[in-house]
């Protein structure tokens, strides 16, 4: 294409964008309408999905059941497998070919993912210094060279038997069907599959072995955690039809509920932990282990069904025996599991209550490395978070819910999580565990294990929309975390968030996944902080959760958009909500509202014999003029002084001197003015009020509600609150009329830090000097108690005082 | 000839929840003290970690004074401002713990009539490739926000008065 030419295809483009995205404009003028209803850019409710945000009449979704044998080689570290699918279309459509996602080949070297990995990981070239490479980037090269890595698929065919073509495409396979399959007709199908496992900390993904090298056995000991392990079938929806969308690593995925019946064969003296019921634990667990998990269903404290003794001597030997796990899962949207001889395993059973599931057995597996951290914190803080997250959503609904240590920093699957934190073994042989690393234990166990809910149950799409279960989960593990202990820090303050939301490099919340530059504060931490907002200072407890629980269950085991989240938000609050979404979701605006000036206005009482009196005494108040004061201290004398006998009227009566021509005046006004004129007049007067006009101005350009503390001459404060609506005619400046019978000593907005507001200095009235955090830590060094060595300082021997000389 | 080698960044940036390996610096033109004053915020579980590799395992930054302080050295002998190619010789002013977050403290001068920076800061890059570290720089105009990743070594701001 020639330069002009693709200059003016790309202006025609720009023109269709701009009209498509906003086919309303102002087109003159700067008026920003923060308030606009947020229906034109939502897509149009239909029989699927309705306008309140709720699942429409004839909503469906597929059903998709797996019947899998694996088989894991633990020499070679390959899985193979083979599966039996039943694919259901619930939906109106005829569909004549299948998408099945192959997550696994994003390790391959030609991967979109893999080629389109950038020189700095997003940031923009340099030409102008030498690059650096790590150890760990070699290794992951290394390892991805070394290996084929990859599905190897063979066997893809109909229940007859009839062959099935199939074109590959990066991390998806199109399946094409001989026969179309027609609205609610069924179709089986099955395949043979393998792949080589990565190596989690060579390549950092989301499951894979880790090597212990140290263990007694020969070559060490390896745990294996499978995810993301099978093909499993695209979600196929209403609103975007196959969802078959390229794995790039960060936007995760979503899937169709089914049921699904696993078998998986390793080594004999390994403990499986998965997605799903054991259905034949007789065949697999001694009688004693049987005995054990009989008696943690009741227990108090987690019962260990392997000890720790149990899994030193398991990792100690070797067996050539096999033996095969039996699981089934009902309603789940994916499955996963670990396997290891290296594990210690704990359980301890949960009475919910209900209807649903009543009994829940919470578990942990776990080598010697997680140590006496996981043997305490791991099952308590799974059954912790299943006592939280269900008030505010459903009762879970699965059977068992696990915690699985291995070398995966944190991720979720139906019934089953897989979390990080380890002890560090000490000279002497003992295990110990920081602080910090206690409290990434617990925070990890309820993130993960609250992503049973959010998004396993209540089914987002991960791979387009990271917030839909990041956020909603983060918001949640805050508060689950609180209800733990106050006293850690768990974060999503308000304050956490405004460094990065008043930065200039970021995006909108309402983000496609792989587009989001840092994740972290993006898609978790920014969108809790809002849920935290909209909870504690917009809407209220009562409002929030009763609209935050109707989404959740109108959307259990259904797949919700971010326009169900919004819609139902606002339907069952009964509170407009379109500008908060706006601002929160779809800018990348941030709070900062300024407190710019106030100032007093006096009434005046049009009695002349008051009003002018009134006005002598400002005239008299005013500072002397420098000049007079100068002259008087020169012992200067004026004229008039100098000429007493020279006087006339003036000299007795001033220009605020009252007559009675004042005096008619005002009572020809009384008279004049209509009955309820006079009426509020006179109150007016006899009350007295102060009135005071508060002006403020919208900086940062989220428009948010302003909270008010009132400080009085008599240090009696009054706390108000004036909604956001109040920018809707102005969002950049408003002025806000107080009337009160106190006089004003100070205004503060935002004094308790509750909306995110990045600039506190000019939310004082009088301005006051808020210290940076180097002048405060200056003026006073930290005093934490916390920085004590209480461990160290704990030895320290009882002693006399030393005696005066 | 400089040396040049290839980089190849992870696979796959692998998400969990507690993981930040991100840290936020804010430079503050503080024209009240008359110093730029340099604020770094690291997660304290990144630090923890940190801190076991490049000191040593008995390193504990919420017990010992002596762990935040080799932390705070390490974090300010990665962290530089230039003006024109002149070092600012910045101080270290301390450090503290605060809930789930370790600062580091530093500060320098404002120099007379400056009119661009030139930053740098790599603190655990070397240790994490996916470490990113964000700068904001305030109190000339509006904020600008720059992201340092191991690739991006120097980088360079014009400021507004």
């Amino acid at each position: 294409m020639s330069y002009k030419k693709s200059c003016v295809a790309l202006a025609l483009m720009l023109c269709a964008q701009a009209s498509l995205a906003d086919p309303i404009a102002q087109t003159k003028g700067k008026f920003e309408d923060k308030f606009r209803q947020l229906d034109e850019s939502l897509p149009t409710p239909n029989i699927y999905r309705n306008a309140a945000g709720e699942p429409g009449q004839q909503y469906w979704q597929q059903q998709v059941d797996y019947k899998i044998k694996a088989s894991l080689d633990e020499e070679k570290r390959r899985l193979s497998g083979s599966q039996t699918i039943h694919y259901k279309n619930n939906s109106p459509y005829t569909l004549k070919y299948l998408w099945l996602q192959l997550d696994q080949n994003i390790f391959k070297p030609d991967s979109m993912a893999e080629v389109t990995s950038t020189f700095g990981g997003g940031s923009s070239p340099n030409n102008e210094m030498p690059a650096k490479i790590s150890l760990d980037e070699l290794r992951n090269l290394q390892f991805l060279a070394d290996h084929e890595l990859g599905y190897q698929l063979d066997n893809i065919k109909l229940a007859d038997g009839t062959k099935l073509k199939f074109v590959v495409v990066g991390t998806q396979m199109r399946i094409d069907l001989p026969k179309p399959l027609k609205p609610a007709e069924s179709l089986q199908f099955s395949m043979d599959f393998a792949f080589n496992i990565v190596e989690e900390d060579a390549v950092s993904a989301r499951s894979g072995f880790e090597h212990f090298p140290d263990d007694k056995r020969k070559g060490g000991n390896d745990i294996f955690l499978f995810a993301q392990w099978f093909p499993r079938l695209v979600a196929y929806t209403d609103y975007e039809a196959w969802t078959n969308k390229e794995f790039l690593g960060s936007g995760e995925f979503t899937l169709e509920f089914g049921d699904y019946e696993v078998e998986m064969t390793v080594p004999a003296d390994h403990i499986v932990s998965s997605t799903g019921d054991l259905t034949n634990a007789s065949e697999v667990l001694t009688k004693e282990q049987q005995q054990r998990l009989e008696k943690a269903k009741t227990a108090k404290r987690p019962v260990f069904i392997v000890t720790e003794q149990e899994a030193l001597e398991n990792e100690k030997d070797d067996t050539d025996e096999r033996k095969t796990w039996r699981f089934k899962a009902n309603n789940v949207r994916d499955f996963a599991w670990a396997s290891s001889r290296k594990f210690i395993w704990d359980a301890k059973g949960y009475q919910q209550g209900g209807a649903d599931q009543p009994f829940v057995m919470a578990m942990s597996f776990y080598p010697k490395e997680g140590g006496d951290l996981w043997k305490k914190y791991s099952t308590e803080s799974v059954v912790h978070t299943l006592e939280v997250y269900s008030r505010f959503s459903f009762d879970y609904p699965y059977s068992v819910a696990q915690s699985v240590n291995g070398p995966v920093g944190g991720m979720e699957y139906p019934m089953i999580t897989f979390n990080g934190p380890r002890t560090e073994l000490q000279k002497d042989g003992s295990r110990t565990y920081s602080q910090a690393e206690k409290r990434f234990l617990i925070g990890v166990v309820i993130h993960e294990v609250g992503h049973i809910y959010f998004p396993m149950v209540v089914n987002s799409d991960e791979r387009q929309w990271t917030w839909m279960d990041e956020g909603l989960n983060s918001f949640l593990d805050g508060i689950a975390g609180r209800e733990w202990d106050p006293q850690i820090p768990w974060g999503v303050e308000a304050r956490d968030i405004t460094d990065y939301m008043k930065g200039d490099q970021q995006e909108p919340i309402m983000t496609q996944s792989d587009s989001v530059t840092r994740l972290g504060p993006n898609a978790y931490t920014k969108p809790a902080v809002a849920l935290n907002i909209l909870r504690d200072v917009i809407l209220g407890r009562e409002l929030f959760d009763f609209a935050f629980k109707e989404y959740a269950t109108r959307w259990k085991f259904k797949r919700p958009t971010p326009s169900d989240f919004f819609r139902t938000m606002e339907e069952a609050s009964g509170v407009d909500l379109d500008w908060f979404w706006r601002g929160w979701f779809y800018s990348t605006d941030h709070v900062d509202i300024s407190l710019d000036k106030v100032y007093k206005l006096q009434l005046d009482t049009k009695d002349p014999d008051i009003d002018f009196e009134r006005r002598r005494k400002e005239e008299q108040d005013k500072p002397m003029p420098i000049f007079v004061e100068l002259n008087e201290a020169e012992g200067k004398t004026t004229w008039v002084e100098r000429n007493k006998d020279v006087t006339d009227f003036y000299d007795e009566n001033d220009r605020f001197t009252v007559t009675n021509k004042e005096r008619n005046s005002y009572q020809q006004f009384l008279a004049d003015l209509e009955h309820w004129e006079r009426q509020v007049f006179e109150r007016a007067i006899e009350e007295n009020k102060n009135y005071y006009v508060l002006n403020f101005s919208n900086l940062g350009g989220l428009v948010m509600p302003i909270l008010l503390q009132l400080t009085f001459e008599d240090d009696s404060v009054q706390e108000m609150y004036i909604p956001a609506e109040i920018w809707r005619k102005t969002p950049d400046a408003v002025s806000k009329l107080i009337v009160t019978d106190k006089t004003l000593k100070q205004v503060v907005v935002d004094p308790k830090w509750l909306t995110a507001d990045v600039d506190v200095e000019n939310n004082h009235y009088p301005r006051q000097i808020i210290p940076s955090r180097i002048e405060a830590f200056k003026r006073e060094k930290s005093k934490d108690l916390v920085e004590r060595d209480i461990m160290q300082d704990s030895k320290t021997k009882l002693k006399e005082p030393k005696a005066k000389d | 000839m400089r040396l040049i080698l290839l980089v190849l960044c992870c696979l796959s940036l692998q998400l969990s929840a507690h993981e930040m390996k991100s840290a936020i610096t804010k430079v503050l033109f503080n024209q009240r003290t008359g110093n730029i004053e340099v604020m770094h915020r690291f997660y304290l579980h990144d630090a923890e970690h940190a801190v076991k590799k490049l000191l040593d395992k008995s390193a504990d930054l919420i017990a010992k004074q002596s762990t935040r302080d080799s932390f705070a050295l390490y974090v300010s002998s990665h962290f530089q401002l230039k003006s024109d190619g002149q070092d600012l010789k910045l101080s270290l002013v301390g450090n503290e713990l605060d809930g789930r977050f370790f600062w580091v403290y530093q500060e320098v001068a404002i120099p007379h009539q400056l009119t661009q920076l030139q930053l740098r800061h790599n603190s655990l890059q070397s240790l994490w490739p996916e470490q990113v570290n964000v700068v904001n720089i305030e109190g000339r105009g509006k904020v600008k926000t720059l992201k340092f990743t191991p690739q991006q070594q120097w980088q360079q701001v014009q400021l507004s008065n």
